[in-house]
């Protein structure tokens, strides 16, 4: 029913769309690794504080464990919380920026659709 | 995460497509749900398992003993139990911390009552994810028998 240039031209279309809607699950897919990170820093965190002073803390790097000290090791949990909690609102935005470019891709997508099955049509 | 707002659709008014895109995202999500629940009760046995381990070997009686530490699954090296004050317990995200054998026990049943707590909300959520996929399979049904003649 339709041509080769329309032919193209929706099969463009639809491959764009699939572009983005993998872009959308890339990001969601960070989004959620970083969820369960600032889960696990929280964890570690409400830990550290209801912990005494004087409790010995032990940071795994590589195959060893170093000493830290508390203090020390509250504020490297408290940087890293952060920068998560930052990162996941970068990634926020991205997630929102593409759902608006997929709700568009769709739209651009249907409205091909109908004018398709209007040629076809007449 | 992928908790839908509850909107109120009357599902006889989407179309067939649209109730069988529905269908599926919702088993996804519910496939998706019923592994976290595996892997959360996974995690809560590894725990219970934990405070076993520690409430069976860290006690007055067991110093001085001796014990066979696995290095793998299939080599044992013998030890003996010096030291039945301390105990160290990954927090996690690579922090270990020394405890007390009571400290660490208090702390991994905490662990597994927050897990028993997400475990109970889990359900319900995956219940009522089951619920809305029965009707919407059931309104799927009825739209597709209907409308069986002029498919658009």
């Amino acid at each position: 029913m339709a041509d080769t240039a329309t032919q193209t031209a929706y099969e463009k279309l639809t491959e764009e769309f699939r572009k983005i809607q993998s872009d959308l699950s890339t990001y969601i897919e960070a989004r959620q690794k970083l969820e369960s990170q600032l889960q696990e820093n929280k964890i570690v965190q409400k830990e550290f504080s209801i912990l005494e002073d004087d409790s010995k803390i032990y940071k795994l790097t590589g195959p060893v464990l170093v000493p830290q000290d508390k203090s020390e090791a509250v504020i490297n949990v408290d940087k890293r919380l952060e920068f998560i909690e930052s990162e996941i609102k970068r990634i926020e935005g991205q997630i929102n920026d593409t759902r608006a470019k997929t709700e568009k891709k769709r739209a651009e997508l249907i409205s091909f659709q109908a004018q398709l099955q209007e040629k076809a049509r007449s | 995460m992928s908790n839908e707002q509850p909107k109120t659709v009357d599902l006889t008014t989407l179309s067939a497509q649209q109730l069988a895109d529905v269908k599926s995202q919702l088993e996804q999500e519910l496939e998706h749900l019923s592994q976290s629940f595996q892997k959360l009760r996974a995690a809560q046995a590894k725990f219970k398992e934990c405070i076993g381990t520690v409430e069976k070997t860290f006690k007055g009686e067991n110093k001085g003993k001796s014990i066979l530490v696995p290095l793998t699954t299939s080599l044992y090296v013998p030890g003996v139990v010096e030291d039945v004050e301390t105990v160290m317990v990954d927090v996690g995200t690579g922090y270990y911390i020394e405890k007390k054998p009571t400290d660490a026990i208090a702390f991994y049943e905490n662990k597994v009552a927050t897990l028993q707590k997400n475990l109970v909300d889990l359900e319900d959520i995956v219940n009522g994810k089951m619920g809305n996929l029965r009707m919407v399979e059931e309104v799927l049904r009825q739209k597709v028998m209907s409308s069986a003649p002029n498919v658009a």
